[in-house]
């Protein structure tokens, strides 16, 4: 079997716990950067714009033509196609499986359905996120795994006394996100799966021209959509059905900068950009609990102990000190702000991830850390971070704002996160 | 009557489970072999020849806690003096070393002049600083964190016992510490036959040879504690330590591995036995090897991740052998003929004991091993029939991770190689041999559940002594798990027959 395999036994003679394989090892380190996603000689096809941008070591497509706003329309109102392969992916396999997933996650897996999708953080012994994903249950004894960052070691230290097998698959898994409201019409067209029976987080196997793969009605947009896995080796015919049934239903390749104004409508928190993983910072204050981060939902206290359990219990109990929250600026004000230098309101027409204040009262109470102004909303909204009692619906708060290089504030509300949530996410 | 569980009837798993049956549990002791004793139960190697246990010097008994045990209303007794050993040579009549320094000091000047005097020297360096090393030894080690009043003072008079060595024995005992022992010996003695003698307790058992950093503080430790062996040897110990348990209510049960201490939301619950009977009890006190304790009877996933972490980095590379010898004659050293002694070491250089260790090293047996024996049938007739012996050979070193693994063919080379060794400073023993029994750091495992077959439960090295045994935050005997005390010799302060880790894992147990 290809990638990295790590097999640990429960009671082993040996005292090195576990070893690479030979072959794997050396190829990993062998790895030319960057690294050629499968999917790469169709990707580069399109991307006339040459704007590659490095993800996790690929080439990635930052837009493809000469602005990402098409592409941005297409996940809105057709279907969005973008290769997702950067991302590390791993499989579980054994009779601990679970309680491997169990012990390093905030959330339970024993009881998670063959066939259901779980999206989950985990955290160091502090309580501190390291990373988020999902996890998907393909088999009793068989899980899929996907994270930011190389999660492969985290999960060996975890697994000592376990029987699991760790299989690294990021290479040799190309990933696709078929994002939109027609992506299901797309899907149907070239799969063999009751696409109509699976539900918002759940998986299936199926066919796609021949090839096998696995489709999970997830994604990155907040709207209707799938995710699809396949050997690497299948990665151009995949592409190549999507994209011919695509045409039909306005499929467009988009890139990172359209995905990320779809995230911040959805809400979703970015790694690196609206929270740090604790093991990659030097100090505390830029650690987060997944209360601090919106993930609340996630964590499940109750049960056999988990990373972090302890100082979570500790700080679900105490609360914790700063939220994730939706916040929106008064767009009368920006356009009076911009109007007292005689210039319309200038705003960039993608998102930026810069951190930018928010003040109460001339006091510094947090930050927005994702910013996009969204043209179907008509709403220039922000993912921000703040100190728990601002987090408030409604709360009325001043953020940062740059006009003609003078530091100005513009009113900002805590308002609903999602911003765009439409129904066809979750209905079937 | 609360109930606890002791794991393992060897010398610390006795002595806890006495104390703790006097406190007034209702205390029962599981023990995988069908014997008590542990590495301390002699068992009979041929028709008529016992010999003792895996572990065969009982000069480390602690005294105080046998006394405060009344140990002695069940049959245990001392001898008077601490033994002398002999150094033997393969080309002359070695020397004999006394605990006793002047009764050498001709011996060895006839070796070197001025062996005599530095042998003199280094015993009053180490009987002026015994006192303070034997009462760090025998307290539960210090914390890194001082997080009381009571440990403070506990430090402080440490610190006081320190300083009232004297300036000069202060400095020494800093300075030689962290030194190898090979190093140390030869401040003090010109031949190397002496040196080598005194260096071999510090590399017995241990994956270290004489010029391994931090073996003179394995020195130390085990020159602070010695006195005069128990009558009858370690097995006898065990046998009046099971007499006074089984006095106070406790209850032994045999040929009953555990395979899992059961832990339910972070505090013990119990052991279940590999036969599928489980024994409730809140508290367990674990004497087997950490390693074994927290990682394989314990439930996977049960610790803090780091502290999971740091038991799994424990050393304990075991490289020592045991092997057994039963002659139809006395045993005679060469050049001392007629004599009788029942401890010798056997290699005529310091640099054979590490060149043994270098095998152990690259993964090979040594072919020249060092021999650490004992002739307990000179002492105690009745273990060999009349006018015969019985030899008791620790053999350094034999590594755990031999190349190629442990085999028939492996496990008798190693034996003819000791044989070889017994054979070049005691002529006609090989003749004598009616029976052998040779024992391979995988067959300890097996045997005795040690874990790489490791005699020590750790490796005696700098980092793995005092606060950072087993680990740094399992020091105080206490785990993360409630209720689940160490208490064997992977804790402080160390392995050997001392009785000291059980005692002082039975007094955190009392303290909860």
């Amino acid at each position: 079997m290809e990638g990295i395999s790590i097999q640990r036994a429960a009671r082993s003679a040996d005292l090195n716990h576990f070893a690479l394989a030979g072959d794997a090892r050396k190829r990993y380190i062998l790895t030319p950067m960057p690294i050629r996603s499968p999917f790469h000689d169709r990707v580069a096809r399109y991307c006339t714009s040459f704007a590659w941008k490095d993800w996790a070591g690929y080439y990635a497509a930052s837009h493809f033509g000469e602005t990402h706003l098409p592409e941005y329309w297409a996940f809105r109102e057709s279907c969005a196609i973008t290769d997702i392969t950067p991302l590390f992916k791993y499989e579980v396999k054994g009779k601990d499986a679970a309680r491997l997933l169990s012990r390093m996650t905030v959330r339970g897996f024993e009881k998670l359905p063959v066939g259901r999708v779980a999206y989950t953080c985990w955290c160091d012994a502090n309580g501190k996120v390291i990373d988020d994903g999902t996890v998907s249950r393909l088999g009793e004894a068989h899980f899929f795994i996907t994270a930011a960052e190389p999660t492969l070691s985290w999960m060996s230290r975890l697994s000592r006394g376990f029987e699991v097998e760790l299989l690294d698959v990021s290479e040799r898994t190309g990933a696709l996100s078929l994002q939109g409201p027609t992506s299901r019409d797309v899907l149907k067209q070239c799969t063999d799966a009751n696409l109509d029976a699976l539900k918002f987080f759940q998986t299936t196997s199926a066919k796609l021209d021949g090839a096998g793969v696995q489709i999970s009605r997830t994604g990155y947009s907040g709207d209707l959509g799938y995710e699809l896995w396949c050997n690497a080796e299948d990665a151009l015919k995949v592409w190549d059905a999507l994209m011919t049934v695509g045409r039909d239903y306005g499929i467009e390749p988009a890139g990172i900068e359209a995905l990320d104004m779809v995230r911040i409508e959805a809400g979703f928190i970015m790694l690196g950009v609206d929270y740090y993983s604790a093991p990659h910072v030097t100090i505390d204050a830029r650690r987060s609990s997944p209360y601090e981060i919106g993930l609340d939902h996630c964590v499940k206290l109750d049960r056999d102990s988990f990373m972090g359990q302890e100082a979570l219990r500790a700080e679900a109990a105490r609360g914790a000190e700063w939220k994730l929250v939706g916040v929106e600026a008064d767009w009368l004000e920006l356009e009076r702000l911009y109007e007292s230098y005689s210039l319309p309101p200038g705003l960039a027409p993608a998102a930026c991830r810069d951190s930018v204040p928010l003040y109460l009262d001339g006091k510094f109470v947090g930050q927005v850390t994702s910013t996009v102004w969204s043209p179907l909303l008509k709403r220039y909204i922000c993912l921000a971070s703040v100190k728990a009692q601002y987090a408030a619906l409604g709360t009325k708060l001043k953020l940062e704002h740059t006009a003609l290089y003078e530091r100005k504030t513009v009113t900002a509300t805590v308002v609903e996160r999602p911003f765009f949530e439409p129904e066809r996410k979750r209905t079937p | 009557m609360s109930r606890a569980i002791i794991i393992g009837a060897g010398h610390n798993g006795l002595v806890a489970g006495l104390l703790l049956a006097r406190a007034g549990r209702k205390v029962t002791i599981v023990e995988q072999r069908a014997v008590v004793g542990g590495l301390c139960a002699a068992s009979e190697v041929h028709p008529g020849y016992t010999v003792p246990g895996l572990l065969h010097d009982s000069t480390g008994v602690r005294r105080e806690i046998v006394d405060s045990l009344g140990l002695s209303r069940f049959g245990l007794a001392f001898e008077s003096e601490a033994p002398s050993v002999l150094a033997a040579h393969s080309e002359h009549k070695g020397v004999v070393l006394h605990a006793e320094a002047k009764r050498s000091r001709d011996e060895l000047e006839a070796l070197h002049r001025g062996d005599g005097d530095g042998y003199i020297a280094w015993r009053g360096f180490l009987s002026r600083i015994r006192g303070f090393v034997s009462g760090v030894l025998s307290e539960k080690p210090p914390l890194m964190k001082p997080d009381s009043i009571a440990e403070l003072w506990s430090m402080g008079k440490t610190g006081i016992g320190l300083r009232r060595l004297g300036k000069p024995d202060m400095l020494e005992l800093m300075r030689v510490a962290p030194m190898c022992a090979a190093d140390w010996l030869q401040e003090s003695f010109g031949d190397s036959l002496p040196a080598a003698a005194l260096a071999a307790p510090a590399a017995i058992g241990a994956s270290l040879g004489p010029w391994s950093a931090g073996t003179a503080a394995s020195l130390l430790l085990y020159e602070s504690v010695r006195g005069a062996e128990v009558k009858g040897g370690p097995a006898a110990l065990t046998q009046s330590l099971q007499q006074a348990f089984e006095a106070a209510g406790g209850a032994i049960a045999l040929e009953s591995a555990v395979a899992r201490i059961r832990v339910e939301q972070g505090a013990v619950c119990g052991v279940e036995l590999a036969g599928g009977e489980f024994i409730e009890a809140p508290l367990v006190v674990a004497s087997c090897d950490p390693k074994r304790a927290l990682l394989e009877l314990v439930e996977p996933a049960s610790l803090p991740l780091d502290v999971e972490e740091q038991v799994a980095s424990i050393r304990l590379r075991g490289s020592t052998a045991k092997v057994n010898l039963a002659l139809d004659g006395p045993i005679s050293f060469r050049g001392r003929e007629g004599e009788r002694h029942a401890r010798a070491v056997v290699s005529d250089h310091l640099d054979d004991i590490e060149r043994a260790f270098d095998a152990a090293k690259y993964r090979a047996c040594s072919k020249r091993p060092h021999l650490d024996v004992s002739i307990p049938s000179v002492n105690d007739a009745s273990l060999a029939p009349d006018g015969k012996d019985v030899v008791s050979i620790l053999a350094h070193a034999a590594p755990y991770h031999l190349e190629g693994g442990w085999n028939g063919d492996a496990r008798e080379r190693f034996g003819d190689a000791v044989v070889e060794m017994l054979e070049s400073v005691a002529p006609g023993t090989r003749a004598r041999i009616v029976a052998r029994e040779v024992l391979s750091p995988a067959d300890l495992e097996d045997r005795y559940g040690l874990t790489g077959g490791h005699i020590h439960h750790g490796e005696h090295a700098l980092d793995q002594l005092l606060f950072m045994r087993p680990t740094p935050k399992l020091a105080r005997y206490k785990t993360p798990i409630e209720g689940l005390y160490l208490g064997g010799s992977g804790s402080h302060p160390g392995g050997g027959v001392t009785c000291q880790p059980g005692a002082l894992a039975a007094a955190a147990a009392l303290k909860g």
